[in-house]
Formats: structure tokens, C-alpha cells, sequence
């Protein structure tokens, strides 16, 4: 932790609804910027309800958590856990038998401007809901990730979390959407991406396509980025170089295969 | 192609999509405005009530929310009596 010129961004990936995939982006993205090179971190406030560690499958290396560095029972660098896989990714674990409200805004503020000098991005993965958990969550952030599903029920939510976000002052909001089907949209089941920007009118960062694979990675505890072919891990290593400033262009999603390429082809050319 | 008969008889052209973006649309103008059911037809009783008090009101009147990205807006419509 010592060529670091600037301190870092911190960003919150909030949601509203639970179940949208905050944590799988969080661990997806966070890791995707270490393996570029960055110095990442990423910080579990789903106190209660604790799960990055079980994604990134740090689990068994947890030793201190967030509330015990914050009342001061070890240091953060001994709560810390180091991701191997990566050369620079961190963990600090969300505590498991304690409450949102355990912490507050102003400690969460504390423990990231301790951590911005030594890293470049710093994610703090939200709790869902809109109480104490989410207002610790923005308390430190300089922008926010809002994590929706093409889903009338998720759109709501991200809805409400945009609103919040605006009046607390955030002027970086981002959108993720997860999960979708691009078959279900082109026959008229699903929102599409274009429907879910006109209703929460905010910018895109990044659309994942809906994928067996991140369940499977789930299940390894190993993040889906580490498998470059799958589409989802595309999608989330675009969100990681859309963050750090590239321009890259948004997937298209046309997974169609030989056959129906050639049948396809073949009927044109009659 | 039985969910394709099934479109042509129901006589409902509107896709599931269609139908979740207009109940989005419906549903977050509320949620912005933080406003319900009750206060819309509140709204609606107490503006036809000043309205018919200094003209006659003809037909059915409307007063519902739109909405267009971040913009909402009320739109009030009422038939007023001609000749």
C-alpha cells in the first residue's frame, strides 16, 4: 500500500429491494479492478445479514468485523482479508450477530477516510431496505451504483433509492441492470434496458445479462470474472473499466448460434 | 403459436411489457409525488367543486397525473357547457 497518488473514490451499491444482485456486483466489480492492477476494497454493511464474504469465498479467513473495528477492538488493518486471487483486494466483514444500528453514519465516514489514502476504489455493499443500514451505506460515498432487475417490482424500489440518493445529495448516480433476458424482451415479456432508463432517468453503467454461471460461481466462491467467457463476466469487467474512465460499448446480447444463424440464412436467401 | 391465438381472441394486443411500463409509469408519478388514490380523487372533487361553481360542467370531467421522465404534471380536463 505505497505508490498511491490520489485517495480513493468510495461507492455505494444500493438497491432498495433485496435479492438484485448488489452483492454479486460488488464482488464482481471490486474484483475485476483488482485484477487491472487497482487497489480495491470492499466493505460489507449488511450487518446482521452478512453474505460478500460468502460470495467472494473469504468466509473461512474472517477473523475481526466491522463493529469491532469500530469499537475499537482491533485495528482495521487487522480486520482486514486479503482476496489471494488478486493482487490487491480486500474484504472487511460485516459482523453477523449485531444491528444496522450498531454504527453509525458518522463511524462509517471515520473507517473510509482512513482507507482513502491507501486505495484506489473503496465499495461499500449496502444492506436493501431504506433505514439506518442504507443511511450508514451513503453516509461516506462519492458516487452511487443503483443495482435494478428488468423487474416492475425491483424498478419501483431503484425508484425510490434514486429519490433518496438525490436528496442526500449524490449527483454521480450510475445504474446497473441485472439479469436480463434479451429473448423475453424482443418478444415483448420483459422491460427492456431503454424502458428502465426512461422511468429512473438516470445513466447506465452496465446491463448482465441473466446467467447460469454466476450461481455456479456463487456455489465455488469464486467470482464469475475469473471465467473470462462467460457473458456475465464481460458484462461486470465493463462495469469495472467503464468506472475507471473507458469508454466501452454495451454488449448486444444476440447469443444466436450456428444453426439458427445458418437456418436463417438460408431462408433469407431464397 | 397457441399464445399466438390465445393474443388474437383475448382481443389484449398489449404485451406483458407494455403492461409493466404503463403501470410503472402510473405508479412512480404516485411515488415521486408521494401522493395516492385518495389524494387524486380528492384533488378531483374539490377543483370540479370550485370550477362549478362559476360554470356548468358538461360530460366527464378529468383530472389524473402524467408523467415524462423526471416531469409530472396534473392534467385537468373539464367539458364546460357551450350553447
Amino acid at each position: 500500500m505505497d505508490n498511491k497518488k490520489k485517495d480513493g473514490q468510495v461507492i455505494v451499491v444500493t438497491s432498495g429491494k433485496g435479492g438484485v444482485g448488489k452483492t454479486t456486483t460488488v464482488a464482481n466489480v471490486a474484483s475485476a479492478l483488482a485484477k487491472m492492477g487497482q487497489k480495491v476494497v470492499v466493505i460489507d454493511l449488511d450487518i446482521g445479514l452478512k453474505k460478500l464474504d460468502l460470495i467472494l469465498g473469504l468466509e473461512n479467513r474472517v477473523i475481526y468485523d466491522i463493529v469491532q473495528v469500530i469499537e475499537g477492538e482491533c485495528t482495521i488493518k487487522q480486520a482486514l482479508v486479503k482476496d489471494k486471487r488478486f493482487p490487491e483486494l480486500y474484504m472487511l466483514p460485516a459482523a453477523q450477530t449485531r444491528n444496522k444500528d450498531d454504527i453509525s453514519p458518522e463511524q462509517v465516514v471515520a473507517l473510509c477516510d482512513q482507507l482513502r489514502p491507501d486505495f484506489d476504489y473503496i465499495f461499500i455493499d449496502c444492506p436493501a431496505g431504506i433505514e439506518q443500514g442504507f443511511r450508514n451505506a451513503i453516509a461516506a460515498a462519492d458516487q452511487a451504483i443503483v443495482v435494478t432487475n428488468p423487474e416492475v417490482s425491483a424498478v419501483r424500489d431503484a425508484d425510490r433509492i434514486i429519490g433518496m440518493l438525490e436528496s442526500a445529495e449524490f449527483t454521480d448516480i450510475k445504474l446497473v441492470v441485472n439479469r436480463l433476458r434479451n429473448e423475453m424482451v424482443k418478444k415483448g415479456d420483459m422491460l427492456s434496458v431503454d424502458d428502465l432508463l426512461e422511468h429512473l432517468c438516470i445513466d447506465l453503467i452496465g446491463i448482465v445479462p441473466e446467467d447460469k454461471g454466476i450461481l455456479v460461481s456463487t456455489n465455488r466462491g469464486e467470482p464469475v470474472v475469473l471465467n473470462e467467457r462467460s457473458q456475465a463476466a464481460t458484462a461486470f469487467s465493463n462495469i469495472a473499466r467503464r468506472l475507471s474512465g473507458e469508454e466501452i460499448e454495451y454488449l448486444s446480447f444476440d447469443d444466436e448460434s450456428f444453426w439458427r444463424r445458418l437456418r436463417r440464412g438460408l431462408f433469407s436467401s431464397r | 403459436m397457441l399464445e399466438f391465438i390465445k393474443k388474437i381472441f383475448s382481443g389484449d394486443n398489449a404485451s406483458p411489457r407494455d403492461h409493466a411500463n404503463s403501470r410503472l409509469r402510473l405508479v412512480l408519478t404516485h411515488d415521486r409525488l408521494g401522493s395516492s388514490a385518495q389524494l387524486m380523487e380528492t384533488l378531483k372533487e374539490e377543483i370540479l367543486e370550485v370550477i362549478a361553481r362559476h360554470v356548468d360542467i358538461d360530460g366527464q370531467p378529468e383530472v389524473r397525473l402524467i408523467s415524462e421522465g423526471k416531469h409530472a404534471a396534473l392534467d385537468i380536463n373539464i367539458p364546460i357547457k357551450g350553447r
